[in-house]
């Protein structure tokens, strides 16, 4: 049961991976940004057609960045360039990736796309427990698996991330030193966007295997739930997306095992392990947050 | 949009007096400028609406249907009689109230998008009061009552947010977001569970409410919640603009330092705003349940709330002019229908619309001097 | 997508690859399409005459409304639903018009039908067992447009109205035909069922599964895990690798949107039985078999009679509940899908003959004597749920679910 339970803990939640390491990146600049579902959508949509219309899963994956990456990018020129509200500007952008994927999505529902197969890694895959957990999925978990390292890495150890930290943290610094945050939000953004389209497509290409209108059901949300969880920490999103999704899994599993609980109360099993670890968290988690993040939340905008 | 001098500075509660801006306007406080202040935010705003309608019609050609037909379509089904003119008031209920459930918990520096629970809530509150009334009330009485519970109900919910903020620091955003899948979930637990109609043999959904237990009609479906919301809309105005506590909101909202120093209680001003935003929410979910649904079911006012904080924000939060943005985004959700009908397009497509009218008004509906910086 | 059911009316469609596509044949072939069409142009220039008289609702109709809960190319409810409409359309020759995504609240459903009826709608179909209320509430609005409902029985209403019907056929006989097929090729003796809640047509399904599938393999268990949604695939995705993950080797389910179970199964190499609509192009090789409705017939007959005049005097008026074993019924709606490669003659026939039971009327009420749900039925605590010689009727059978309960051999949550 409990090994049940890791792998769809895995399997699921790869798509908040991707997602929530993204939004990481985005708020570590000082950016928040709700339009994360709203990518997810159209990286999903996008994956999926492109994939219908090529027969091939991994440009399918790269239009998902790409799509991903394009909305995200209405979120910077709000936020950035018109200084909006970043919150609501995020919810009007997943309601336009909402609507955009409902358009353009309605003639791929039927189709069948060629969904990316599961590798099991020789040799790894059959060792006990670790093998089915994590070394039996398809290519976009791998690269998840790498992306984790790679952007905690970028973040905490790489000069372009310690200019992006500084974006969120002290961006008038950065300006006394001729740095202009903004380039660093742009791209941060950018980035955020990109793996959310990817985590979408990871959903309807690898994972569901199938297109249908508003099918991130509320997974970019959880994603952005999971970044103050994760404390800023790319590695804390691959804890995180593996509690709710293995909250999931055990919720199922809870089901097939006959508990004598409502199927509703289950349901929220996921939901309320977010909500109630986050409380526990939630002072630790407030210093660290990146700085002009914290003014985000006042309802105003982005302080450069 | 503000009155003189109010853009130069800077101004930390968005748009905290826009209602009586918009009078001060008119007495001409704009006259040293050569057009004034109202004049070129109205054209500001046309230049906005009509960018939308264009980028939404461009991406209508995009999916190969003809914009002009599309926008007949949504017109038709918004005025062509006075049924479809009811439909939209009624839909503006839900979306003006949910939007006020944002407005005064953003007054304190609070972002509510727990709109979608705190609605349902305010049905299931409703629900529960008439179950335990039982028809032993007047109707007036009865009514009253459930409103009540709706809202008390709701305001519960929402301070569940305000609880774990105070206690946790948990970011209300994110926790009021969570919320509503829960109330989704809890909603099902009632409908298909505890409270399901035994008469429906399986149908999820209750008892239908009965006629002491429903609003009384103004005409075809418009039922009396239409002005109610109204009510409320210009009791939050004044409530923020000439009560002690709406100051304290303001000057929360504004510099929460500051409310510190003055001695503000601001937790529980903070909790206050958010429970009394649930509250607003909750009598839109009594409301609507009363006045149009009747019997509690699943997927009950599904994505209302979510629109309702584009309504707040497309009038940068003021109470009264989300009267008119809560009607505009009702007649665009019901002119979605026409789209779908006739066009055979996806009805969530208006969406779109939505969104854009909101990102060009948060991105170039005011000029930039006045912008929330 | 090949579909096998005749376009014929009043005629009783034999079911089953073999048997519906010969059946289909005889049908078709005994009387052509274009006969139809003059009989549609007759109906309506009576209708034409009826409507003068200014009596019936729908009278005379052009234009026919169709609202759908999900989209109509969901390889399933819908899309089942959509296109018989579609079908109808064509062999009525009146114009169709569709909506798609229509929640089932009043406040959404009641606007898009009227907004239907501005257009000159006259005879609206609600497709979605939620969009009952809606549709009550329009009938009463508008006693010339005829509107009729799918899944809810009319006779629940205080007062009923002379311009609704309520109509709905079984769904659970052709979902036993499957159990066979799924307890005989299950090697671990497992089944997975995939549903969204637990509503009475939901639980007969699963319960109709494991007594077809302890049939053939006593043993045989049936897992049901609730989405607690029509259409999350990503949950649904989920739930078939929980369900894989215990054991399961055949995969079914009762969700609107059914490609994904179907491709996990498939992916996975685990055999996966249809629901809804006729899905076997998603798995070539694990496809076993599936029920899918098939409309056509009843929606052409329902509107015909509503263009002549006839729909408040017609048996469509009230609760029409016409079920797999009403042995004279003029419609079978409801059919196996075609065989995936997995099923043997063998039992390709014993399914076939299992078909035939259904069709054995004794005792000449008109409904096939031989039922899934025949008492002594107990559940799966040793309740007694179905006393001894008692059949529920389709219109007592729901009651009989309205307190979820599954049969010995099923587990899974119940709440």
């Amino acid at each position: 049961m409990i090994e049940a339970i890791a792998i769809g803990a895995v399997r699921g939640g790869t798509s908040l991976v991707f997602a929530g390491v993204g939004e990481t990146i985005a708020e570590r600049s000082g950016v928040i940004n709700l339009g994360c579902e709203g990518s997810m959508l159209v990286g999903a949509l996008a994956a999926y057609a492109v994939g219908i219309e090529t027969g091939n899963p991994w440009l399918g994956a790269l239009a998902g960045v790409v799509a991903g990456i394009a909305l995200s990018l209405v979120h910077g020129l709000l936020v950035l360039v018109r200084g909006a509200n970043q919150i609501a500007t995020g919810l009007a952008v997943t309601f336009l990736g909402l609507g955009a994927t409902a358009l353009f999505g309605q003639s791929y529902v039927s189709q069948g796309v060629e969904p990316f197969d599961t590798w099991a890694i020789p040799g790894l895959s059959s060792i006990p427990f670790l093998g089915p957990v994590f070394f039996d999925h398809d290519p976009l978990t791998y690269l998840s698996f790498v992306l984790v390292p790679a952007a905690w890495w970028f973040l905490f150890r790489s000069g372009s991330g310690l200019k992006l930290r500084a974006a969120g943290e002290r961006p008038g610094v950065l300006g006394t030193m001729g740095v202009d945050a903004r380039v660093s939000r742009w791209i941060a953004i950018a980035v955020g966007g990109g793996l959310a389209g990817l985590g979408g497509a990871q959903l309807s290409t690898a994972f569901a295997r199938t297109w249908s209108e508003n099918m991130v059901a509320g997974r970019g949300f959880i994603a952005v739930a999971l970044v103050i969880f994760a404390a800023w920490n790319p590695v804390g999103i691959l804890v995180g997306a593996y509690l709710f999704s293995g909250a999931v899994a055990l919720e199922l599993e809870l089901q097939a095992r006959g508990t004598d609980v409502s199927i509703f109360l289950l349901a929220a099993v996921p939901y309320a392990v977010v909500i109630i670890v986050l409380s526990l968290l939630s002072r630790r988690r407030k210093f660290a947050a990146p700085e002009s993040l914290s003014t985000v939340f006042d309802t105003s905008v982005v302080r450069v | 949009m503000n009155a003189d001098g109010r853009q130069q500075v800077v101004d930390p509660v968005p748009d905290a007096d826009a209602e009586d801006a918009v009078a001060s306007d008119r007495g001409g406080s704009g006259g040293k400028r050569q057009m004034p202040d109202w004049a070129t935010s109205a054209i500001r705003l046309v230049l906005v609406l009509v960018a939308s309608l264009v980028v939404f019609g461009l991406l209508l050609v995009a999916k190969g249907a003809n914009p002009i037909d599309g926008y007949r379509a949504m017109w038709e089904s918004v005025t062509r009689d006075s049924t479809a003119f009811g439909d939209v008031l009624v839909r503006a209920v839900p979306y003006l109230l949910g939007a006020l459930a944002v407005i005064l918990p953003a007054r304190a520096g609070l972002f509510n998008i727990g709109g979608e629970g705190q609605l349902v809530l305010g049905a299931i509150g409703a629900m529960w009061a008439a179950d335990a009334l039982n028809q032993s009330m007047s109707r007036p009485v009865t009514l009253v009552l459930m409103a009540l519970a709706g809202m008390v109900f709701a305001a519960a919910w929402a301070a569940i947010a305000g609880v774990l903020k105070l206690v946790a620091g948990t970011n209300e955003a994110i926790s009021t977001l969570l919320l509503n899948y829960l109330a989704t979930l809890l909603l099902g637990w009632l409908v298909f569970e505890q409270w399901k109609d035994p008469g429906s043999t399986g149908f999820p959904r209750t008892r239908a409410l009965t006629e002491v237990e429903t609003l009384p009609v103004l005409f075809g479906r418009v039922h009396i919640g239409v002005p109610i919301a109204v009510l409320v809309a210009v009791g939050v105005w004044a409530f923020l603009k000439y009560t002690a506590w709406g100051f304290q909101l303001s000057v929360l909202g504004g510099n929460p330092e500051a409310a510190r120093r003055a001695g503000f209680r601001t937790g529980m001003l903070s909790m206050g705003a958010l429970a009394a935003g649930g509250a607003i929410a909750g009598l839109a979910g009594m409301l609507h349940l009363s006045g149009v649904e009747s019997n509690l079911r699943p997927g009950i006012m599904v994505g209302y709330g979510f629109t309702a904080v584009l309504a707040a924000w497309m009038v940068r939060q003021s109470p009264i002019r989300a009267i008119v943005s809560s009607f505009l985004l009702a007649a665009i959700a019901i002119g979605g229908n026409g789209l779908k009908i006739s066009e055979g397009l996806s009805a969530a497509a208006v969406n779109i619309l939505m969104a854009i009218l909101l990102l060009a008004v948060l991105g170039w509906g005011v000029r930039p001097g006045a912008r929330n910086t | 997508m090949q579909r096998n059911h005749s376009r014929a009316a009043a005629v009783l469609i034999a079911a089953g690859l073999v048997l519906a596509a010969c059946g289909s044949d005889d049908d078709a072939s005994s009387e052509p399409v274009t006969s139809e069409g003059e009989a549609a142009d007759d109906a309506a220039s009576e209708g034409t005459t009826a409507a003068a008289s200014g009596d019936a609702c729908g009278t005379g109709a052009t234009k026919v409304g169709f609202i759908y809960v999900g989209s109509k190319d969901d390889f399933g409810y819908n899309q089942a639903a959509y296109e018989a409409a579609q079908e109808m359309g064509e062999a009525v020759g009146v114009e169709v018009i569709n909506a798609e995504n229509v929640p089932e609240t009043i406040d959404d459903a009641v606007p898009v039908m009227e907004d239907m009826i501005a257009q000159g709608a006259t005879a609206l179909f609600a497709t979605s067992y939620g969009h009952f209320d809606a549709a009550v509430a329009v009938a009463a609005d508008h006693p010339d447009v005829c509107v009729v409902h799918q899944g809810q029985f009319e006779s629940s209403l205080d007062a009923p109205l002379d311009n609704l019907g309520t109509y709905f056929s079984s769904v659970f006989e052709p979902v036993y035909l499957a159990g066979i097929a799924a307890g005989t090729v299950s090697e671990s003796g497992t089944l997975g069922y995939v549903y969204a809640f637990p509503i009475p047509q939901t639980l007969e399904n699963i319960n109709a599964f494991a007594l077809g599938a302890q049939t053939v393999n006593p043993d045989a268990k049936v897992i049901a895990v609730a989405t607690a949604s029509w259409c999350d695939p990503g949950k649904q995705a989920q739930a078939s690798q929980t369900l894989l993950d215990q054991g399961a080797d055949v995969l079914t389910q009762h969700q609107d949107c059914t490609k994904t179970v179907i491709e996990t199964a498939e992916a996975a190499g685990a055999y996966s039985v249809g629901y809804h609509y006729d899905a076997s192009a998603l798995a070539p090789e694990g496809w076993l078999t599936g029920s899918e409705w098939a409309w056509t017939d009843l929606y052409t007959d329902i509107v015909e009679t509503m263009i002549a005049g006839e729909f408040v005097e017609s048996e469509y008026n009230g609760d029409y509940r016409f079920g797999f074993r009403n042995v004279d019924a003029p419609f079978v709606a409801f059919a196996p899908s075609p065989f995936g490669p997995a099923v043997d003659e063998e039992t390709q026939a014993l399914i076939t003959e299992t078909y035939d039971k259904f069709f054995v009327d004794e005792d000449g009420d008109g409904i096939g004597d031989f039922s899934v749900f025949t008492g002594p039925l107990a559940d799966r605590d040793g309740t007694e749920r179905i006393p001894d010689g008692v059949t529920p009727s389709y219109e007592e059978l729901d009651g009989f679910f309205s307190e979820p309960w599954f049969v010995a051999g099923v587990e899974g949550s119940l709440g």
